[in-house]
């Protein structure tokens, strides 16, 4: 089976100094792939580059990033690097139709991400909206959505705020998976959960994504989970010369 | 040896409006029964998932809260049921570290003003003493060098550092920090709690409200374990394991199944998931809520009717 994701060389530049060099991975559907590594190693930054979001400049310095899947000779960094603000807005509205559609972003802080305006049922039917063929039953497919993350049918007509953070964190997980991606970034979905929670919310996103032969790319801190779930790991190192904390 | 808080029987029902004015009001029992102490120079942890109430514990302990019934001592006086007058004078010995500390910060003061403020204010030290003072305790928490950062130029790492440095400042007797380190990663977690636990005065007792169980094993004299409002389990982890199925489950969830079903409200809420629930006697896990029991090691207390019995 072909890779979802080549990224290979990402090189990445502040005005002040390289904020991650030399990054590659692979992502296969239906596998874990970990990308681990110390505050301000870039790992949420690599991961957004996979998704084509590069949101600091001068940005790109190098690199190539394909998805075999889709076009197996389409290098879309191609022409990016050094081109400035104009080339990577470029990139970002080339790859605009894939993103919550072929690949799902379930964020770091869930209940900031939902609207909170919103009814979960309703937020979820926009998500379904973007698959290529509607489902027959739109009710029935929210409800078993919902099943799948472990919550009520209720749930699909409250509101965010009121929801307890583990169930934000769930909510949140059912609205990435909703319009059926090949791929799944979650950037560190345990935080702020309690240990328990952490553990049920890790092995819920594993879980969706290898029923749907969907892959994961999981930002994680916690080199338990790592350690049980993840079937290829990827270490970024410390950034260089960004001061010690300690 | 006397103990810095002692708490007894505490309760707390918290009553929620309905969503008419008509509705009747929702009682929500956060606290059903806590007892426990913290002697001097004693770092006590206390964990638990969301919703345990262990928060709410420690927002009683600082008088924060009232309790809806128990009581609160602290130093051997009677803390609970104060006004807040009579409270006011006493307040700056028992500290409070927040979970958000760049919100807790003044985005426009630096590191030394936070702390220099502080101890005018509540310490009624003189200027002069105050920014002597200041210095050395920023120095002695590694924030030496950046005595003249704002919050926003400093880490993470560095403004949970900044709350401490602050309440430390004051020499209270109790500290009372509810995750310090959560959203830090693992070094600088350390780091935190080396400059919290390493800077307590002399004779002070901690509380240290925590979801990190390798911060409760590494940095406190004593665990105590919490679900549904109840204790579960007190456990000095130098000496002895966890022995309550749940804590064990808490401390490490990759060990066994998770739980699957809601809390039992009658009984043992741990009933309906517990491995142990045929050796306590169903019957008896239904009928009674567990008492914490003494194990084989001294202070390991465990609620479980099954335990202590032979280790599973």
């Amino acid at each position: 089976m072909s890779a979802l994701i080549e990224l290979r060389d990402l090189t990445i530049r502040s005005p002040q100094r390289r904020l991650i060099e030399g990054v590659s991975l692979t992502i296969h559907g239906g596998k874990v792939t970990a990308l681990v590594g110390p505050s301000g190693a870039g790992k949420s930054l690599s991961a957004r580059a996979c998704m084509g979001v590069i949101d600091v400049l001068p940005g790109l310095e190098r690199g190539s990033l394909v998805y075999p899947e889709l076009d197996p000779k389409k290098d879309w960094y191609a022409g990016v690097a050094g081109g400035g603000a104009r080339s990577h807005a470029g990139l970002l509205a080339a790859t605009r139709h894939l993103r919550g559609a072929w690949f799902a972003y379930s964020p770091q802080a869930a209940s900031s991400a939902l609207n909170p305006g919103r009814t979960l049922g309703r937020q979820l039917e926009l998500a379904i909206a973007r698959r290529s063929t509607p489902p027959a039953n739109l009710g029935e497919e929210i409800r078993s959505l919902l099943r799948g993350v472990g919550l009520g049918p209720e749930a699909a007509a409250a509101l965010p705020g009121e929801l307890s953070g583990g169930m934000c964190q769930r909510a949140a997980l059912a609205i990435a998976i909703a319009p059926k991606p090949r791929l799944v970034v979650a950037d560190e979905p345990e935080t702020g959960l309690d240990p328990v929670l952490r553990r049920a919310v890790v092995e819920l996103l594993v879980q969706t994504c290898k029923e749907h032969g969907a892959g994961l790319l999981l930002i994680s801190h916690h080199s338990d989970t790592i350690d049980r779930i993840a079937d290829d790991v990827v270490r970024l190192p410390a950034p260089a010369g960004a001061g010690g904390d300690l | 040896m006397s103990a810095v808080v002692a708490v007894r029987g505490l309760h707390k029902t918290f009553t929620q409006a309905g969503p008419w004015p008509w509705s009747p009001a929702r009682e929500i029992p956060a606290v059903q029964g806590v007892d426990f102490e913290v002697a001097e120079g004693e770092v006590v942890a206390l964990v638990g998932q969301s919703g345990s109430g262990k928060t709410t514990v420690s927002r009683i302990v600082l008088g924060l809260e009232e309790p809806t019934a128990g009581e609160i001592w602290l130093d051997g006086k009677r803390w609970d049921g104060l006004s807040e007058a009579e409270r006011r004078p006493q307040r700056v010995r028992y500290q409070y570290v927040p979970q958000d500390a760049l919100g807790a910060l003044d985005p426009q003061q630096t590191a030394l003003e936070h702390v220099v403020e502080t101890l005018g204010a509540l310490g009624r030290l003189p200027p002069k003493e105050a920014l002597d003072r200041g210095r050395e305790i920023l120095s002695r928490l590694g924030l030496g060098a950046r005595e003249g950062a704002l919050p926003r130029e400093m880490s993470g790492g560095e403004q949970r550092r900044v709350t401490l440095a602050r309440v430390l400042a004051l020499e209270p007797r109790l500290v009372v920090a509810d995750e310090p380190t959560s959203g830090l990663d693992v070094d600088r977690r350390e780091s935190v709690l080396e400059a919290l636990v390493g800077n307590l005065p002399k004779g002070s007792g901690c509380i240290l409200v925590t979801h990190d169980m390798a911060e409760a094993r590494g940095w406190c004299n004593r665990v105590l374990a919490m679900l549904a409002g109840r204790v579960i389990e007190e456990v000095d982890l130098q000496k002895a394991q966890p022995a309550h199925p749940y804590a064990r489950i808490l401390f490490d969830p990759w060990s066994g199944p998770l739980p699957r079903h809601p809390l039992a409200r009658s009984g043992c809420p741990f009933r309906p998931d517990c491995p142990l629930v045929d050796r306590g006697g169903l019957s008896r896990c239904e009928a009674e809520v567990p008492a914490l029991r003494p194990m084989l090691t001294a202070g390991h207390r465990v609620a479980c009717h099954a335990l202590p019995g032979d280790p599973p």
